[in-house]
């Protein structure tokens, strides 16, 4: 049994399907890669898995540590062990960083250390995400992801719109959240790690990619070398090879 | 006197504060009255009329009308219960005044007069608790303060309201801003009050400016019916006006008018607010009135729900729902007020604090 375990999810959104019965796991302290063109059901799929509404789940199951989670509200499964950086996450006006943080950890001590480290110690008095620049926002996310420290991380497009210096400080925040100094046996925590550009993978190493399109899981694999085939022929010529290549390692993973 | 230190603190009277002066008054006996810094004179009004005639000759009912309403037609036929505030030229006091009015239910009615002079170049902070001793006693509170403040003084005042769930309460204000005076109001209410009314007037010579600012939280069943208006009346003088309003059931109705009269004169406004639940009602009407080319006046207005999409947010984090809920309606009061004294926001932080603890 994975420590994160997704069997035929089938979901919806506003009446409409968006994942088709994707099946996908995610082992103890390991790190999967999720790539896929845009509107292919990325966000959705980390949505379900946090438990946000508006993603109803028509069919399948979510096992998380052994258990489904489909019944448990969104802070029953942050308390379970699931955190999720979004991609667009909301401003909240006049609920200030540090606040939230507060609320989130008690521990002022790692709460300082960790905004130090993403270079966020001048935003805690500021209002959550309000007039934050967009990779001031993936950094926010980041620090609010250390400071709650989950089991398994969703991290969605943690990258994007970031510039190369502001990546760096995020890798190095994900790199301690996800254990990825200690030696693979010794990790505990996982992530699932959406990335459109691939860009983060010169930063955080991963075990696993998924690639998702149109709701589908057409395979899994190597990060790097789907990457390249990605990079090299683009996502829609990728499909038919995919969809040959992996399928037998896909069911074979299910029947593990 | 039988009320509970917590109850003085959650309207904003801290005993153990360093204040400038106090003055406390319990029906329509005044408690203790009492200055601790040269150039400021605290004392009962009635006081006031004998050491300083010119109180009773131009500045009572000088703002306010005696035949206005029936509340100050009331208050002009007995004797003044309230305090006289005196702070003479160029000084300046940095710890806030203290006052409470306290309601115990002795009388139906509670009238009380206030004045306040500042002179050329002073500066002050005033913050007013009121309350009733018991959540249970009932009647009418009725408010009358007249401000004038002189050439380039500053004054803000801070007014707590924490009165009961049987009570009425009628202030009147007004105040008149002298050329480059500054004049900040800050009010704040959170308690289930039965019925509040109050539509208190700046008038704004030149180069000043008059900011009104209201938290007003409304229980079930409340009933507000309250505003500011400013009368731009000088050159280059400013206005603003800003107030928060949330219902969980009650009825606010909030009324902001700002005029700009002159050359020169800024006016903004923004009402914002937020209904909690189905049987609350915000009615909001800003009114701008220009009669000048040369003005530049503006208002925002907007009344809403929580997000969800917030609330979904935060609690990724691990917060319950009701944590997630509070946080945000806590962060929607938190007005963001310029020039408003640590120590103050301190006073009307922690009295929104202990309003909200446990409420929602
Ligand atoms: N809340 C929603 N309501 C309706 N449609 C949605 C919603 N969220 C996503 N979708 C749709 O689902 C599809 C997949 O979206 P998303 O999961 O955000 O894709 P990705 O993250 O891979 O770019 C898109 O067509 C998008 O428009
Ligand atoms: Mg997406």
């Amino acid at each position: 049994m994975s420590f994160l375990e997704i069997k035929d999810l089938h979901v919806e959104a506003e009446g409409r399907e968006i994942l088709k019965g994707v099946n996908l796991s995610v082992d103890a302290g390991r790190t999967a890669i999720i790539f896929g063109p845009n509107g292919s059901g990325k966000s959705t799929l980390l949505g379900a898995i946090a438990g946000l509404p508006g993603f109803r789940v028509t069919r399948g199951d979510i096992l998380f540590k052994g258990k489904s989670i489909l019944d448990m509200d969104i802070d029953e499964r942050a308390r379970f062990g699931i955190g999720m950086a979004f991609q667009y996450p909301p401003a909240v006006k006049g609920v200030r960083l540090g606040v939230l943080l507060k609320h989130v950890n008690s521990d002022g001590n790692w709460v300082q250390t960790s905004a130090e480290m993403l270079n966020m110690t001048s935003y805690v008095d500021r209002d959550l995400n309000v007039g934050f620049s967009g990779g001031e926002r993936k950094r926010s996310e980041i620090l609010q992801l250390m400071v709650q420290m989950p089991d398994l991380a969703l991290l969605d497009e943690p990258e994007s719109g970031v510039d190369i210096e502001n990546i760096s400080l995020i890798a190095q925040g994900l790199r301690v959240m996800l254990e990825k100094d200690k030696p693979i046996s010794r990790r505990q925590r996982s992530a699932i790690v959406i990335t459109h550009t691939g860009l983060i993978l010169d930063y955080i190493k991963a075990d696993i990619a998924y690639v998702i399109m149109d709701g589908h899981v057409l395979g899994c694999g190597a990060p790097g070398e789907i990457f390249d085939e990605i990079r090299q022929h683009g996502y829609k010529k990728c499909t038919m090879c995919f969809a040959e290549k992996y399928r037998d390692m896909n069911t074979q993973d299910l029947e593990k | 006197m039988d009320i509970a230190p917590e109850r003085l603190v959650s309207m904003g009277y801290d005993s153990c504060a360093a204040s400038c002066g106090r003055f406390m008054v319990l029906d329509r006996d005044i408690l203790e009255f009492s200055c601790g810094i040269s150039g400021l004179h605290v004392m009962p009004l009635k006081t006031a009329f004998e050491v300083y005639p010119h109180v009773r000759e131009n500045l009572l009912f000088g703002l306010i009308p005696k035949d206005k309403n029936d509340f100050t037609k009331m208050a002009s036929r007995v004797d003044p219960v309230g305090y006289y505030v005196r702070v003479e030229k160029g000084v300046k006091i940095a710890d806030p005044m203290q006052a409470a009015f306290l309601f115990g239910g002795a009388h139906q009615d509670q009238l009380i007069h206030n004045i306040i002079e500042l002179e050329e170049g002073a500066s002050l902070d005033i913050v007013n608790g009121c309350a009733n001793t018991h959540a249970g006693t009932s009647g009418r509170h009725i408010g009358i303060t007249e401000t004038y403040l002189g050439k380039g003084s500053s004054l803000g005042y801070t007014m707590i309201h924490n009165w009961g769930p049987d009570m009425e309460v009628y202030p009147v204000g007004a105040v008149q801003v002298g050329e480059g005076a500054r004049y900040l109001s800050n009010y704040v209410s959170t308690s289930p009050v039965k019925r509040i009314e109050t539509y208190p007037k700046a008038t704004v010579g030149p180069h000043a400016s008059a900011r009104y600012y209201s938290i007003i939280y409304a229980r079930q069943s409340s009933y507000f019916d309250t505003g500011a208006f400013v009368a731009l009346e000088g050159e280059g003088s400013s206005g603003e006006i800003i107030s928060r309003v949330v219902s969980e059931g009650g009825t606010v109705i909030s009324r902001q008018t700002i005029s700009g009269e002159t050359k020169g004169c800024i006016g903004h406004m923004e009402c914002s607010g937020l209904l909690l639940a189905e049987n609350g009602v915000i009615h909001s009407i800003p009114e701008l009135r220009g009669k000048h080319p040369d003005i530049d006046l503006s208002h925002e207005a907007s009344i809403g729900r929580i997000s969800d999409e917030e609330v979904s947010y935060l609690m990724t984090r691990g917060l319950g729902k009701e944590e997630a809920r509070s946080l945000i309606i806590r962060g929607f009061l938190d007005v963001k007020i310029a020039g408003l004294p640590d120590r103050v926001k301190v006073i009307v932080d922690e009295v929104i604090e202990q309003a909200m603890s446990g409420k929602i």
